[in-house]
């Protein structure tokens, strides 16, 4: 499961707002993890209960559909872990998380995109392909394998990149890092097994060595990479038959891209 | 040094760079002589965009590929850019906003699209169907934001508006009817306002609302022979098309393609007709070995015909007796296209769960029917070995699965099933 340490904040620091979040999802230290690099102090709301909270009608007013994690800023909600993240590294100026030109910037802004349509959105249909399906056995299965094929692509190209570049942009740590690491991490916790990470040896490197950064572990903690690949779940019936104990929250917070809201 | 636009004509996510260009002032040139599937492939534009996606924009700092990023960085060469807002918090709902026109919109679109390529003339089938609650579930929430919003941020357009109006483009151009987007109203004053800004109509030109959902050949309805196929239908197809046509920004759908003779048919005549075995097959009631496998093999043509053992590759999911049948028999129905070609028995095997499901299948021709793998895609469920005649135990294994053998390899029968 993903660490639930909350970052301890400073009082002095600037107030970004209220984070309204689940624990162990796994987008919210996005905006987490950008707030330690920033000096940012982000409250967490109390009492948050994934599938209750952001259905209410006040909760839908700031997240039309009920995305998770949210931020309250002083000037108005806003939703998306990518977006929430660029805000927060915004309240620090000249901010190094946002690389120091223009290219970089581009760059930066050309990874996260990356992580959201090749990594995130591809661990999302192998998961939930494996998981939930669509209502045909036999089809959950052929998806499923489609879908890891898919995601390997993208990892390679993702591997490829990161044997010639310690970092995905410039010389440090750069918000495309703490996006992708975030959304890698859902992975590893939860359906991509060492068999399968060890096939991009730069990825590994590259996850293993960000996870240890210290404004990392702060937040996220230790991460179990998981044991044992679920077995493709069968709609018609009923629980999973894999022996894969799935040790992360498949359903990534409240958003789960390519599902009704699976719980 | 220009900035140099990769794209193909008509890419609804190149536009967004170049709406952005008009909107801030910047000078893009397009590549010239850009041929989608030859032009991302190469060894060059690779470095450029590691999984061939289209659009890139090319700097004199090097590349950038992802179109909102391309986007941005336009946006970014004029300071002060009211496509930006003019606070924090308005740079935010921008990016916001961008998200989910990426992921809500245009993913969303794309689901609907694929979807209805697989599976086309079917009804009420659940990817499509789940891909259509979920798309008008982001356009409700959507048509509910711009209900007391001109734009989406603040009170001018912004990079926010630029990139939901291309990701809404591509849905009205090919799958969202008037129809559709009528439960949409506030989407709809929206989008007509802004694609015919001056800045947005010198790109996009004039939008035609699709009229019908994209038609697509059935492959139940027609006959084999004839049908048209259109290369998209496929799910192995989609496999492969779909890194770069999942965002589609290699490729905007071909037309179906008319589908040439079955090379099957072509094949030289050989002196074992199918439909003789099927009718021997099926009117042996007595001394089955003896006149129906005595039968077969006389007239079986090992040049003209190939024989092949199939087994389940997930065997463990086959824990509900009649679900497991039902799975097998929706096989043969899609193996249905194949008749002329085709004998199959499929065998479901098994005490108690899982079953094991087992199959022998006759072919026309030395290789398993491109027609088959293509069209069926239960295919890929299965592993598939040729027989070896010479083999007098694979020999017998084909009699044994002819005949439905019980015990079946020390066990019993569950269900034996025939296409013929």
């Amino acid at each position: 499961m993903i660490g639930t340490a909350h970052p301890k904040v400073r009082t002095d620091r600037p107030r970004g707002g209220v984070l309204y979040t689940n624990a162990g999802n796994t987008n919210a230290p996005k905006a987490l993890i950008t707030a330690e690099y920033s000096g940012v102090k982000l409250e967490l709301a109390k009492d948050f209960q994934l599938e209750v909270s952001n259905y209410t009608p006040e909760f839908l007013k700031m997240s039309p559909i009920g995305m998770v994690p949210v931020l309250k800023t002083p000037d108005g909600a806003i939703f998306d872990s990518n977006t929430i993240a660029r805000y927060v590294a915004k309240l620090k100026a000249d901010s190094p998380l946002y690389g120091s030109s223009l290219i970089e910037y581009a760059h930066i802004e050309q990874w996260m995109d990356f992580s959201a349509t090749e990594i995130e959105a591809g661990l999302g249909r192998w998961i939930y392909t494996a998981r939930f399906g669509f209502g045909r056995t036999g089809f959950n299965a052929l998806m499923c394998v489609f879908a890891t094929k898919v995601l390997k692509i993208s990892l390679d190209a993702l591997n490829t990149h990161l044997a010639n570049n310690t970092y995905l942009v410039g010389r440090s740590v750069t918000l495309a890092d703490i996006v992708i690491t975030c959304d890698l991490c859902w992975g590893y916790s939860c359906i991509m097994t060492k068999a399968f990470t060890s096939e991009f040896p730069h990825v590994e490197r590259y996850f293993w060595t960000m996870m240890n950064q210290p404004n990392f572990k702060k937040v996220i903690g230790e991460v179990k990479q998981v044991g044992v690949v679920p077995a493709v779940q069968s709609q018609s019936e009923g629980s999973s038959q894999g022996a894969g104990q799935s040790q992360g929250d498949e359903t990534k917070g409240g958003k789960v891209r390519g599902s009704s809201s699976q719980g | 040094m220009a900035l140099v636009l990769y794209t193909n004509a008509g890419n609804t996510n190149a536009f967004k760079a170049l709406i952005t260009a008009e909107y801030s002032g910047v000078k893009l040139e397009l590549a010239k002589d850009f041929q989608p599937r030859v032009s991302n492939n190469t060894p060059e534009f690779l470095k450029m965009s590691p999984l061939g996606r289209v659009p890139v924009l090319e700097t004199p700092d090097g590349a950038i590929f992802e179109s909102n990023a391309i986007a941005r960085y336009v946006a970014n060469l004029k300071a002060d850019n009211p496509l930006y807002g003019s606070s924090l918090i308005e740079y935010a709902r921008i990016e916001q906003w961008m998200g989910f026109a990426s992921a809500e919109i245009y993913a969303g679109l794309v689901r609907w699209l694929s979807a209805l390529r697989m599976f086309p003339g079917i009804d009420n089938d659940p990817t499509k169907e789940l891909a259509i609650v979920l798309l008008k579930r982001s356009l409700d929430a959507l048509n509910t934001h711009l209900a007391n919003n001109t734009y989406l941020v603040g009170h001018s357009v912004t990079l926010a508006d630029v990139v939901m109006t291309c990701s809404l483009c591509r849905g009205y151009s090919r799958i969202m009817t008037k129809a559709f987007t009528s439960d949409f109203p506030h989407v709809e004053r929206y989008f007509w306002t802004m694609v015919n800004q001056p800045n947005v109509k010198k790109v996009i030109g004039k939008v035609k609302q699709v009229k019908a959902l994209p038609a697509v050949q059935s492959q139940r309805k027609a006959p084999a022979k004839e049908q048209a196929k259109p290369k998209e239908v496929k799910p192995k197809e989609v496999k492969k098309e779909a890194p770069p046509p999942k965002a589609a920004e290699a490729v905007e759908e071909e037309a179906p393609k008319p589908k040439p003779k079955n090379p099957l048919d072509l094949l030289p005549p050989s002196k074992m007709i199918l439909d003789e075995w099927k009718r021997l097959y099926s009117n042996t009631k007595t001394n089955f070995r003896e006149v129906a496998i005595k039968g077969f093999w006389d007239m079986y043509d090992p040049e003209g015909y190939s024989l092949w053992f199939c087994e389940y590759k997930y065997n463990e999911e086959n824990t509900v007796s009649f679900v497991t049948m039902n799975k097998v028999g929706g096989f043969l129905q899609r193996m249905n296209l194949a008749r002329k070609y085709a004998f199959g028995k499929m065998l479901v095997i098994g005490q108690n769960p899982p079953f094991k499901v087992k199959g022998l299948w006759l072919f026309r021709g030395q290789e398993i029917p491109r027609l088959v793998i293509d069209e069926c895609y239960d295919m890929e469920l299965y592993e598939w070995t040729k027989v070896d005649i010479s083999d007098e135990v694979q020999k017998e294994r084909v009699n044994a699965m002819i005949e439905d053998q019980e015990p079946f390899e020390g066990e019993p029968l569950l269900d034996a099933k025939c296409f013929k």
